[in-house]
């Protein structure tokens, strides 16, 4: 870990070298007609700006967490089981992020999810953990599959038609020192490439938790509070956006997959900021927030802007771990995550409340705070593109709208927790600061949420950004280039407080009248758009259709061919085994025959399968 | 020609000649210790095989280098005897290793058999035979070096003279191996005929200029079926599971290891190496480009024979109840996979069949080792008898199960490497040949049931009390013998490395197959 930071901090020092090195693992020499340059799987490590940017916030988030981790645990059981799962996340996520090509990638991608599925289910024995688990390994595994076949598009792409330089056939493998990014190729494959860059999709929005594969990262909320800061808000779940950027970096998406990421980014920013809206658990508020912040993130990457969307999932692991590890503290003090139970937090926990406070200011955009340049970096930046294409549009104003929502949501969450007098459950236990070892990490989790979106201003940290979008090929926007779309947003996060605050704030409980016609979009919001029942619905009745089937067409079909089969099966090697009957006698007939069968394959029949094949 | 020209190339041979000698000389001596003939055997086998590696031209070890390096990969003369490419000396590297191995884990056989001088001198004298095979391009110096081994291998199996089985053993294989010589010489004899010559490379070129007629097709038809036998394919196996199984397991795993690659190099010598010539002259056959076309017909013969071969091994595999004669049929389907390298023939293909042959000398020959080893524990021969030695001993359990999961081609292992390597040539060959991998793959995937099933009986079955006496409580903690130990860990870790990091093994012998495919031309 501490190598990492070093490696990450020398990429700070020198921005925009690249350091490749690899070993061909294995290495197929080429021969005409398929695969002329041959093909080789390799196995390397690729540090680059993107990979410097990711190492420092896996670093420095879980070097964080695990500080966290040892008040936050200390009374679970099972500790080794956790320590030792934490720490094989974190080697995974490293290999993830320094991989120089999508196979090896894809591996540690495989790593990293069932550390996952380990750490979700970490209280196994609660039925709702272990199915959170189950759930989340499911659905991130249909990403995985389509990220697989893009994997495989691409092989094929590049090992057949693709330049035969750099490429190394498989992956974002390049030469030392080279440019690394390839155009998209347009005319011939330019379809097949387009199916690639969706199947690419998919598997980041499952890694990512993007609309329609969303639904698992909220349950994932069951595992402890420390995973939910590390691998459901800073590191694994980006993994999919970096995915994404590297391959728009290295590869290239077409206009058509762009508007695909683009409209999957936008919608889901939106939709996951409109579920946190109604939400109780705190957990999961800060859970939807992810989601929706992601979105952000995709929608950047989309519009072409990678090191944008890096920018932001950088800011953005400071500022949510910092969110979660507030959350977390607030759980270890009181024992429950309901928000309406909770109330005047403020007074007995002073570091945790201002900590929230600064993530949320951070989370909702207003100045200086980290959130605010990034987010802003972002609709900035598409707004630049909006020309590209009519349909940027309506992506666009949702983003903007989920400005507002962003800002309502995480200060409701905030004025419930905090302001107020008391607790509104009394029977909650006296709340108190937890140990030294879990304030350390709020406190400098705040100062980066305060001050990582002004790393900007640093001239090692810009040249750093602009040597990988610079690859991109299109000059990313900084900073309050247009002021009047600065204001919009800040305006609206401003609004969205002010809301927060007039409903909620000094302990106040907003209950919508029961007649109010919102109650029906509230209970659609609580229920999350009923999705889960959907999945559920469909599931089972897909799945209980299928196996009706299936077991209709296993009991007389496959039985009655297998039980045929055995027959014919069992009769043939009993015939061959009864061939060997230990009688050298006969073993020397069978050479004899074998013999008068070569003579007939070579004299008959392979002059005549070869007429049929039409050479000779 | 003065004597150190001669005797130079043949450094590793007379190397082994000497060892043998010398233990012969140990036995009218009196001196029978088994520790001290191995030491004798191991030492005379490493630094032939360090020569070996040595002229390879890998760097540190070239000090051993024994050959003049223009003559490695020359181009062959239609008249010489034998030459040295640098395929043929992997391949004696291979045949190397595994004597070593053998001979090593030999010294853990029980102090003071009587005939322990005669099978160490057999061992080696079959290993000098094996290693002339390697450099032959004449077709009567290639017979003979094969009937070298094959003498001293029926001495071999026959080495417990006063047990039945394995008496009757040799005696099928011998008289078996005796008609297929008389096949295979007559085969030769059918070439001399038609072309004049014995001399590969010269054959190579008359079938190629001259045409081929059905004397021609007759001779390769009876040098098929009579280097079939070494080879083990089906219908030409039969011997193969009663001497594997009737044999010392030592000496299976020898057998099974290796003696059958013999077979398969010369079936590159004959069928590929100077026949590649016909391929560029090009031949309008849907298979031009395969091994000695022939139009296409000696392709569709092998093709077949490989895909019967492949299936039938595995069918009777999976129908065992021993674990030795599982191997061996185990063993017979591998023989089908790297057929499938000659029937391609490119480059790719003999890279992957080489691979695949490498691969199988390890983990089948390891395999028979272990079951040697259990066998000295006292365990018995069914599979069923190794209930629970999995958990008993845990470290001969995982080396075992290392080597059935690299049969059955798991990544990481060796055996994954060869097959994938092996297939994907077939695949990019293209064509008809694609089939070839379909069957393979197929094959693989049924092999995996009679593996995973010695699997299940060793690590999850426990022995049932009353059956079998406890297995452990009855071994002395030593019970394997430490050069039993140490080969079958070698060969373990090995399987490991190799399946983790092939490149640098994998690239010598690409390079390799493509020199050897180009001096064939």
């Amino acid at each position: 870990m501490v190598l990492g930071l070093l490696i990450a901090v020398g990429e700070m020092l020198s921005p925009g070298t690249y350091v490749n090195s690899q070993f061909t693992w294995l290495h197929l020499a080429g021969s005409p007609g398929t695969f002329p340059n041959g093909v080789s799987l390799v196995v390397g490590t690729l540090v680059d700006p993107l990979s410097a940017l990711l190492l420092l916030v896996v670093t420095v988030v879980g070097f964080l967490v695990m500080l966290y981790s040892i008040g936050y645990m200390h009374q679970d059981r099972g500790l080794p089981r956790y320590y030792a799962e934490l720490s094989l996340f974190l080697a995974a996520m490293t290999g993830l992020v320094l991989s120089n090509n999508l196979l090896e990638f894809f591996l540690f991608w495989e790593l990293v999810g069932v550390c996952s599925y380990f750490l979700i289910g970490f209280y196994y024995e609660k039925p709702s953990a272990a199915s959170a688990a189950k759930e989340a390994f499911l659905v991130t595994r249909i990403g995985d599959v389509l990220f697989l076949l893009g994997i495989f598009i691409y092989f094929y792409h590049f090992s057949t038609v693709g330049p035969s330089g750099g490429w190394a056939a498989n992956g974002f493998v390049f030469a030392n020192g080279t440019a690394p990014y390839l155009p998209v190729v347009s005319g011939s494959g330019s379809t097949l490439l387009t199916v690639a860059g969706l199947m690419i999709l998919g598997g980041a929005a499952g890694k990512s938790a993007q609309f329609p594969l969303h639904v698992w990262l909220p349950d994932a909320m069951e595992g402890p509070t420390t995973v939910s800061a590390l691998i459901h808000a800073a590191t694994m779940v980006a993994a999919g956006v970096y995915l994404l950027a590297i391959t728009s970096v290295f590869i290239g998406f077409t206009s058509t997959d762009q508007l695909a990421i683009v409209a999957i980014g936008g919608f889901t920013a939106f939709f996951a900021a409109t579920m946190a809206v109604v939400h109780p658990d705190i957990k999961r508020v800060i859970a939807y927030s992810t989601i929706s912040q992601l979105g952000y993130m995709v929608l950047a990457v989309g519009a072409g802007f990678a090191m944008v969307g890096l920018y932001h999932l950088f800011t953005h692991a400071f500022f949510k771990a910092l969110l979660f590890l507030a959350a977390g503290s607030v759980i270890h003090a009181i024992g429950t995550q309901d928000l309406f139970k909770m109330g005047g937090l403020r007074k007995s926990m002073r570091v945790t409340s201002a900590a929230f406070l600064i993530g949320g200011l951070a989370l909702a955009g207003i100045p200086p705070f980290a959130g605010f340049w990034s987010k802003d970096d972002i609709l900035g930046a598409v707004y630049s593109q909006l020309g590209s294409h009519p349909l940027y549009w309506p992506f666009f104003l949702l983003a903007f709208a989920a400005v507002f929502l962003t800002a309502y949501y995480i200060f409701r969450a905030w004025f419930l927790a905090f302001s107020g007098d008391h607790t509104r459950d009394p029977t909650l236990p006296h709340a108190h600061e937890g140990p030294w070892v879990m304030q350390v990490p709020l406190v400098i989790l705040s100062a980066f949420a305060v001050v990582a979106g002004l790393f900007i201003f640093l001239p090692n940290f810009q040249a750093l950004l602009l040597n990988g979008a610079g690859a991109t090929g299109i000059p990313p926007v900084y900073g309050p280039t247009d002021l009047a779309l600065s204001g919009i947003s800040v305006g609206l996060g401003v609004a969205g407080i002010g809301l927060a605050y007039w409903l909620w704030g000094n302990g106040r409980v907003y209950a919508l009248p029961e007649d109010s016609p919102l109650q029906s979009v509230r209970k659609v919001l609580l229920h999350r758009y009923y999705f889960k029942v959907a999945y559920d619905w469909v599931g089972l009745r897909l799945v209980y259709g299928i196996s009706r089937g299936a077991d209709f067409v296993d009991r007389y079909v496959i039985d009655g061919t297998v039980r045929g089969l055995e027959r014919v099966f069992g009769s043939v090697s009993n015939g061959l085994r009864r061939a060997q009957t230990g009688a050298v006698s006969d073993y020397a007939g069978y050479v004899i025959a074998g013999l008068l069968g070569v003579f007939v394959l070579l004299l008959i029949v392979a002059p005549y399968l070869l007429s049929k094949m039409g050479g000779g | 020609m003065d004597a150190s020209s001669f005797i130079g190339p043949f450094v590793p041979e007379l190397l082994l000649l000497g060892a043998a000698l010398l233990i012969f000389l140990l036995d009218v001596l009196g001196i029978r210790r088994n520790e001290t003939l191995s030491t004798v055997a191991v030492a005379g086998t490493t630094l032939a095989l360090l020569s070996v590696l040595g002229d390879l031209g890998f760097a540190p070890l070239s000090v051993f280098a024994t050959l003049p390096a223009n003559v490695i990969d020359a181009a062959p003369s239609t008249t010489g005897l034998y030459a040295f490419t640098s395929l043929g000396l992997i391949f004696q590297g291979i045949f190397l290793l595994s004597a070593l191995l053998v001979s090593l884990a030999s010294a853990s056989r029980p102090s003071g058999e009587k005939g322990a001088p005669i099978f160490y001198g057999l061992l080696l004298l079959a290993t000098v035979g094996m290693l002339l095979v390697a450099v032959a391009t004449d077709l009567i110096f290639l017979l003979l070096a094969i009937e070298v081994t094959s003498i001293a291998t029926y001495l071999l199996v026959a080495y417990h003279r006063r047990e039945a089985r394995s008496l009757e053993a040799a005696m099928k294989f011998f008289i078996i191996g005796a008609l297929s010589t008389v096949l295979s010489f007559y085969g030769a004899s059918l070439l001399f005929g038609a072309y004049g010559t014995t001399n590969l490379v010269a054959i190579g070129h008359a079938t190629g200029a001259v045409g081929y007629p059905v004397l021609v097709l007759l001779g390769y038809g009876f040098l098929v079926a009579g280097l079939a036998f070494k080879v083990t394919l089906v219908p030409f196996h039969a011997w193969a599971v009663d001497v594997y199984d009737g044999a010392p397991s030592d000496v299976s795993a020898f057998l099974a290891g290796v003696t059958k690659k013999i077979g398969l190099f010369a079936y590159f010598l004959v069928f590929l190496g100077p026949v590649l010539y016909l391929r560029t002259v090009g031949g309008s056959s849907p298979f031009a480009g395969g091994p000695i076309d022939l139009g296409g017909t000696l392709t569709i013969t092998l093709a077949v024979l490989a895909v019967v071969t492949m299936t039938v091994g595995n069918l009777l595999a999976l129908l065992q109840k021993e674990m030795k004669r599982m191997l061996a049929y185990s063993s017979i389907s591998q023989a089908g996979y790297m057929l499938i390298g000659v029937t391609i023939g490119t480059a790719p293909a003999i890279t992957g069949a080489t691979m695949q042959i490498f691969a199988h000398v390890l983990m089948k020959g390891g395999a028979f080792l272990v079951v040697a080893g259990v066998g000295a524990l006292g365990v018995g021969p069914l599979i069923d008898d190794w209930k629970g030695l999995g958990t008993r001993r845990p470290l001969l359990g995982a080396a075992f199960a290392l080597m059935l999961l690299s049969l059955a081609g798991v990544p990481l292992t060796v055996g994954f490497v060869s097959k994938f390597v092996l297939f994907s040539a077939a695949v990019q060959a293209q064509g008809y040949y694609i089939w070839l991998a379909v069957a393979g793959l197929l094959n693989s995937a049924l092999s995996v049931f009679y593996y995973a099933r010695v699997l299940k009986v060793m690590f999850f079955d426990t022995a049932p009390a009353p059956s079998t006496p406890p297995v452990t409580d009855a071994l002395p903690a030593g019970g394997l013998g430490y050069g039993r130990a140490i080969a079958i860990g070698f060969i373990a870790v090995t399987i490991v490395a190799v399946g983790v990091y092939p490149q640098p093994i994998l690239g010598a012998i690409q390079s390799a197959a493509q020199h050897f495919v180009v001096v064939g031309a």
